[in-house]
């Protein structure tokens, strides 16, 4: 009898979890279309236009998944989506998937794996876990449908930007944010009062100074404010920020790493760097450049200079130091411009200070770090090519096409509406009209009447804006910045972009085994070789030693194969 | 009455351990009161990083702006009314399941009970549950973000092991004088059952209060929020922004004194409350965890 009762139960639990399994199979499993037709269709049969503008003659609606910033929450009054409607009779619809900024990209990949997709899945960064399951389209296969997006492309000679994105297949899965040049945006701001008063002539020097020159300038510094009592001999006197939870170092090592050729930081990825001369991958981290990068930064902690908690300090504490005078440099991005000098008003007072952002010395190189000039961007659900048929799936894209990648479209989600809410003057600059002010444009507000235009409307979003020709990204830039960003071009160059190296699934997982712990140790002997904790000479074969153990060299096989492969 | 004298080492122990106690005390106290003196710090203060256990520059003016923003006060609403009407359900339904399952005579309970336990060793997972509630219709519902955890294991078995301890003889002499069942669970031993009881309202109600991932996963209207993931997201939208170093100066701009307000406002209800519920919470675990 017990065990009969045992058994019956036993089936019981076994039968309602198949049936939890059976539920589970229900959801959709997403297939894609690998063969697209190729359009045919003259223009006057579609029941749109496409191209500079999108009009859909009938209404139509598309999911869109929303990525909602607590700093302009949505409601119910944006213009930003009734002024896109009434333009192109198209309904973004996000009500079921608005999800909170913090959380987006959890959240987001959550749904999607659970088969509950928006159509239009935007502010991407990573769509790397998405390409296997088949959960997302390959976009590549369907770039041909779109108009400005192609023009974009070969305009400014995107293609091999492109090819970085691309996986194993040949195809990319996602349609990055196109931008003419890359941005400099990371350098350091300095307390130009106190250079001033050292004698460091900072705004001729910066044209092609080195780290060396840096320090110097910095050593002056420090002995002027010595003199004049305003720090002590032991004291640090530039703490720097951003240094990355990760242990590798952040914004500091990947500027100065990019300077020597060598991936550091943030920028560190796998230490893998292209030698164009050879057409072949090597380590960067063991290479004579990376030991002259540390050992060039360990001078700046040598001399009493940095501060080598700049590498376990949080952004707060660094902060405090530069606004309460402790430091005279600090890394600066273009966001966090004004809060400084507002931070600093409010610590020094105004008209006590002055403060530049300088363009950052040269190395082996007069790169910048940055060279990228793809931005995040929108992955499409396969979901909406198998809901939609491809006839309709093609005329979606073309209205992504025009909101995204078309001159209107990227004005109105920026600026909103000429005569509404900006104006634009005779030489073609924009303004916004003097009832607006907004915190996405860095427009500061100068009168207590001004509305937020982001905050109130929509527009000015991180959804939508984020890349473009020159003059489009720069269009709301201050002069303090435009003129920055000028400097910058003038006396440094962009590094060519690296190929790409798509590797097979299991070729990533490979490379990832042995990049975790080998990377982990890099970043540990930088620091300490930074910090003085390790002797850069008596110590280097050491460190070169320990990352051969952890498969470095196997790794530049692996790349350099994987190199070859796609090459053919 | 002579006083026994203290041996030496004894006294040497006293002081060390005095010590020891308070050293760990300032430890543990001292994060929190840094907190609660950044949250009445000027901006100007806290970026200068002059604040340590005491107010520098004393303002309450983000308290008020705080609690006179619209939404705090809703996430606030929300939150209360969830461990209340969470925690009433949550105990209740663990008590009815709990006193079954300690009736030995009942022979049922060694095949269910395996059922139960089952649960702390295996879920679902994170993407059927989610599949799950999309496909019942309890998204976006105040439903999911209760029902999942309405009942913990653990608790039933803690429940369970502290019902098996009372004596059967006076749910007997309950029934002779005329109560049914439910009369004997609900007269009879509910009331005698104050310590676990109280012990389970505070381990549910402090789990609904501080609850922030069932927010996340299936509430996506913001005016169902709790006021824990309102929290989250003011801690997060502060540090991912300076970590990446976003484009966005106005999230750079959440001020770190909205964070130690916030914060210090989520904690006050607890603090309040554990005070009184403490006595019967040692009482509780004790009388639950140990089984005769």
């Amino acid at each position: 009898m017990k065990k009969g009762l045992c058994l019956l139960l036993s089936a019981a639990m076994i039968a309602s979890l198949m049936g939890c399994s059976k539920t589970d199979s229900e959801v959709k499993e997403t297939t894609q279309t690998s063969e697209v037709t190729e359009a045919t269709e003259v223009e006057e049969d579609l029941d749109y236009e496409f191209g500079e503008h999108f009009k859909s003659d009938e209404p139509v609606a598309y999911s869109m998944f929303w990525s909602d910033h607590e700093a302009y929450p949505i409601t119910e009054n944006w213009k930003l989506f009734s002024k896109i409607e009434e333009l192109t009779n198209v309904k973004l619809d996000i009500s079921k998937h608005t999800i909170a900024r913090t959380d987006y990209d959890e959240k987001k990949a959550l749904m999607i794996s659970s088969g509950e997709s928006a159509y239009i899945v935007p502010k991407t960064y990573d769509e790397n876990q998405f390409v296997d399951g088949g959960a997302i389209v390959a976009i590549s296969d369907y770039t041909k449908y779109m108009p400005n997006y192609t023009a974009f492309v070969e305009q400014y000679q995107l293609g091999p930007d492109l090819q970085t994105i691309e996986k194993e297949d040949g195809k990319y899965y996602r349609l990055p944010g196109l931008k003419e040049t890359s941005e400099q945006e990371y350098t350091f701001m300095i307390r130009s009062d106190l250079f001033d008063a050292a004698g460091v002539d900072y705004k001729t020097l910066e044209k092609d100074w080195n780290w060396q020159g840096l320090l110097d300038a910095l050593v002056k510094v420090k002995a002027y404010m010595v003199a004049e009592g305003m720090c002590k001999e032991s004291d640090y006197i530039w703490t720097e920020r951003w240094q990355g939870d990760d242990g590798s170092g952040g914004n500091l090592l990947k500027l100065v790493g990019a300077t020597y050729g060598v991936r550091s930081g943030w920028d560190v990825a796998d230490g893998m760097q292209f030698d164009r001369e050879k057409d072949e991958w090597f380590f960067s981290e063991t290479t004579p450049e990376y030991k002259e990068y540390v050992t060039q930064l360990h001078k700046f902690v040598e001399a009493g200079i940095l501060n080598p908690e700049s590498f376990t300090i949080t952004d707060e504490q660094s902060c405090a130091k530069f606004y309460n005078g402790e430091s005279v440099m600090l890394g600066v991005n273009k966001s966090m411009l004004t809060t400084y000098q507002e931070n600093l008003d409010s610590t020094l007072g105004k008209d006590k200070y002055g403060v530049y952002q300088i363009v950052y010395p040269v190395g082996k190189n007069k790169y910048t770090a940055e060279s990228a000039r793809l931005e995040n961007g929108i992955m499409i659900s396969s979901k909406a090519l198998e809901e939609l048929g491809e006839e309709d799936f093609i005329k979606m894209l073309r209205f992504i096409d025009w909101l995204w990648y078309s001159e209107e479209g990227k004005t109105l989600a920026k600026w909103g509406v000429e005569g509404e809410t900006y104006e634009v003057a005779e030489d073609g600059s924009k303004t916004l009209l003097p009832q607006y002010y907004c915190g996405g444009l860095s427009i500061p507000q100068t009168s207590e009447d001004q509305k937020d235009m982001r905050i109130e409307y929509g527009y000015a979003g991180g959804v939508f804006t984020y890349a473009g020709t020159y003059d489009q990204v720069t269009d709301n830039y201050s002069d303090t910045l435009k003129e920055y960003f000028d400097r910058v071009s003038n006396y440094r160059e962009v590094a060519p972009v690296r190929p790409a190296v798509s590797g097979s699934e299991e070729d990533n997982e490979q490379i990832n085994l042995i990049k975790t712990p080998l990377i982990d140790n890099v970043n540990s002997w930088t620091l300490q070789f930074i910090t003085g904790q390790k002797d850069i000479e008596k110590d280097w074969d050491t460190y070169v030693m320990s990352c051969e153990n952890l498969n470095s060299q196997q790794l530049v096989d692996l790349y350099n194969e994987i190199y070859t492969r796609n090459k053919k | 009455m002579t006083k026994l004298k203290e041996s030496k080492s004894y006294k040497v122990f006293k002081v060390v351990n005095t010590i020891l106690m308070i050293l760990i005390s300032a430890a543990t106290l001292y994060p929190f009161l840094y907190l609660v003196a950044q949250s009445f710090s000027s901006e100007a203060a806290i970026y200068a990083g002059k604040v340590t256990i005491l107010p520098v520059d004393f303002t309450a003016s983000t308290y008020l702006s705080v609690l006179s923003k619209g939404e705090f006060i809703l996430y606030y609403k929300n939150t209360i009314l969830y461990t209340i009407f969470g925690t009433i359900i949550s105990v209740m339904l663990t008590a009815m399941l709990a006193y079954p399952l300690s009736k030995p005579k009942l022979r049922l309970n060694k095949y269910i009970a395996p059922f139960i336990i089952f649960t702390m060793y295996f879920g679902g997972g994170l993407i059927p549950n989610f599949v799950l509630m999309n496909k019942l219709g309890l998204r976006n519902t105040v439903a999911a973000f209760v029902i999942p955890g309405l009942i913990s294991t653990y608790y039933v078995l803690l429940m369970r092991s502290f019902f098996a301890g009372m004596s059967s003889e006076i749910e007997e002499a309950a029934e002779i004088d005329g109560l049914g069942k439910g009369g004997v669970f609900f007269k009879i031993i509910l009331p005698l059952s104050k310590p676990i009881l109280a012990t389970m309202t505070l381990f549910y109600g402090a789990g609904y209060w501080s609850n922030w991932f069932s927010a996340f996963l299936y509430l996506d209207d913001k005016s169902k929020w709790p006021v824990a993931y309102y929290l989250r997201q003011i801690i997060l939208g502060a540090t991912t922004t300076s970590e990446v170093g976003a484009n966005d100066a106005a999230s750079a701009q959440i001020a770190a004194n909205i964070r130690s307000c916030s914060m210090v406002l989520m904690v006050i209800p607890l603090l309040i409350v554990y005070p009184f519920v403490q006595r019967y919470f040692v009482q509780g675990m004790m009388l639950g965890g140990v089984k005769e």
